[in-house]
């Protein structure tokens, strides 16, 4: 924790030194004390939440779309080898092409807003859920659908009880892989495909003003809600379930 | 012969899907046009050298960006792991900095280095630099103390230690910090190539076309892309692990 503090202090001294330099104008690099200010302001008057609320709307909805559709095809892959023989060589030739190039069709064919980033989150959050679903179906232990099947347990149970836990620290560990691409996505695709809310707009917005203050203190919130994420929201949705089913160890439980 | 039938199948059946949707969906053909028309087009614009040309810009940039955020990141990344001091310093910096997504920084890039290609360069460096130096870091603590005190015990300098045991023991660590980094300069370097326009590159024609309503030259940009993305994986990677991981036996094959 201490070190932690010295190390965001020396990051501190060292933009200060940076801003105060005159490498660049005073208005290109705003003090911590503009940027702290211009925060401040923001939350004082509520429409950072508006914009966290947007981009965040946004996330959930295409994350949700990507999940529904995404597991069920990684699990159908992982169980029948035609559908893997059919979806596989679809998802590995998609896959390397970055969410953002999508971004101009998805304007075309969806117009600016809302149904556009939502694409682009789904687009950028399926391919790891599909592959990860489908690792996980194959990872599940052998020996455990046997002992099961001849304790005569039938299909629906011995995919409840067997099948569906064992996936399920891939599943997850895919749905945090999917989020990281939609956060990128989102911010990416809120600034090129200009809305009127969202904090990738804010920022993208901010530079017409010169309003660097506002982009770095949006930068700074961007940062803090992926770190939540990360840190709070994924690792207790993975404490509630596969860690407390006991299918890996919870560091520190 | 069969198993390339079996191999197409998918990309068949999908184009048939996209030319039915194209035919009798609720698109205009502008908007979505059909396979024929986005293949006549790839073969058009491949033969007059654009496709070619805009791809060498593409890929001249990644190179450019990718080297520097790759000695960057080796280079903190084995600062952090050799120097305690280094590592409490910069480490909770790099992973906070580490999930934010790269092109958020790209307004605040474009107001300090100005449009074309060096925001572009330096921001597709800043965040490949990331992923590099955190698994290098990775790589340098998993080197076994034991090997490094059975190195000094036989006589070896702090140079030979680093070449011979720190180094190849950190390598396989390096190589996919080196991987996920070039996965992501790839993929914000489709997106900033939008924003700050660049005279020759993928991202600028696709989003170029957009003026044009010219949906089939961003298809056939896309499917380019595509193509570029899975040979970096397929020629660069897969060949550079090859070569020295395994070869060296630190990755059993």
């Amino acid at each position: 924790m201490k070190g932690t503090l010295v190390s965001f202090g020396f990051a501190a001294l060292v933009w200060e030194a940076f801003a105060r330099s005159g490498i660049f104008p005073a208005v290109a690099t705003p003090s911590l004390l503009a940027i702290g200010a211009a925060l401040v302001a923001m939350i004082a008057d509520g429409t950072l939440f508006v914009h966290v609320l947007y981009t965040l709307y946004r996330i959930v909805v295409g994350l949700a779309l990507a999940a529904i559709v995404g597991v069920p095809l990684g699990m159908l892959m992982g169980r029948f080898g035609s559908v893997e023989r059919f979806v596989l060589p679809l998802v590995s030739v998609l896959n390397p092409i970055p969410s953002l190039a999508w971004v101009p069709v998805f304007i075309m064919w969806f117009g600016l807003g809302n149904t556009a980033a939502m694409a682009l989150v789904f687009y950028a959050a399926a391919f790891p859920l599909i592959l990860n679903a489908w690792t996980g179906m194959r990872s599940v232990n052998r020996i455990w659908l046997r002992a099961a099947s001849s304790m005569g347990a039938d299909d629906r149970t011995l995919f409840l009880k067997v099948v569906l836990p064992g996936a399920l620290p891939f599943v997850i560990a895919g749905l945090r892989q999917a989020f990281a691409r939609a956060w990128i996505a989102v911010v990416g695709g809120e600034m090129i495909a200009a809305t009127s809310w969202g904090l990738g707009w804010l920022i993208f917005d901010s530079k017409e003003f010169l309003n660097t203050d506002v982009m770095i203190a949006t930068l700074v919130a961007i940062g803090v809600l992926g770190l939540v994420f990360e840190r709070v929201v994924f690792q207790l949705l993975e404490r509630r379930t596969v860690g407390r089913w006991g299918m890996v160890r919870m560091a520190g439980a | 012969m069969a198993s390339a039938l079996r191999l197409a199948f998918p990309f068949v059946v999908t184009a048939l899907v996209w030319q039915a949707f194209a035919l009798w969906g609720p698109f205009p053909p502008k908007l979505f046009p059909g396979v024929d028309k986005i293949a006549a087009t790839f073969v058009r614009l491949l033969l007059n050298g654009v496709l070619v040309i805009h791809a060498l810009g593409t890929i001249a940039r990644l190179v450019a960006g990718f080297a520097i955020g790759g000695v960057l990141g080796v280079a903190l990344g084995l600062a952090m792991g050799r120097s305690r001091r280094a590592e409490e310093l910069l480490l909770p910096i790099v992973s906070v900095g580490n999930p934010v997504p790269g092109l958020a920084y790209a307004p605040l890039f474009v107001i300090w280095f100005g449009l074309g290609n060096l925001p572009a360069v330096l921001l597709v460096g800043f965040a490949a630099a990331f992923p590099v130096a955190v698994n290098t870091w990775t790589g340098v603590k998993t080197v076994k103390e034991i090997w490094i005190r059975a190195a000094r015990s036989l006589g070896a300098g702090e140079r030979q230690l680093f070449r011979a045991v720190v180094l190849p023991g950190a390598l396989p660590y390096v190589l996919t910090g080196l991987r996920l980094g070039l996965a992501r300069a790839w993929r914000v370097l489709i997106a900033v190539e939008m924003l700050t326009s660049v005279s020759l590159g993928l991202g600028w024609l696709i989003f170029g076309a957009r003026e044009f309503l010219a949906t089939d030259v961003m298809l056939a940009g896309i499917a380019v892309i595509g193509i570029v993305g899975l040979a970096l994986e397929k020629l660069v990677f897969e060949r550079l692990e090859h070569y020295t991981v395994v070869r060296w036996g630190m990755l059993a094959r």
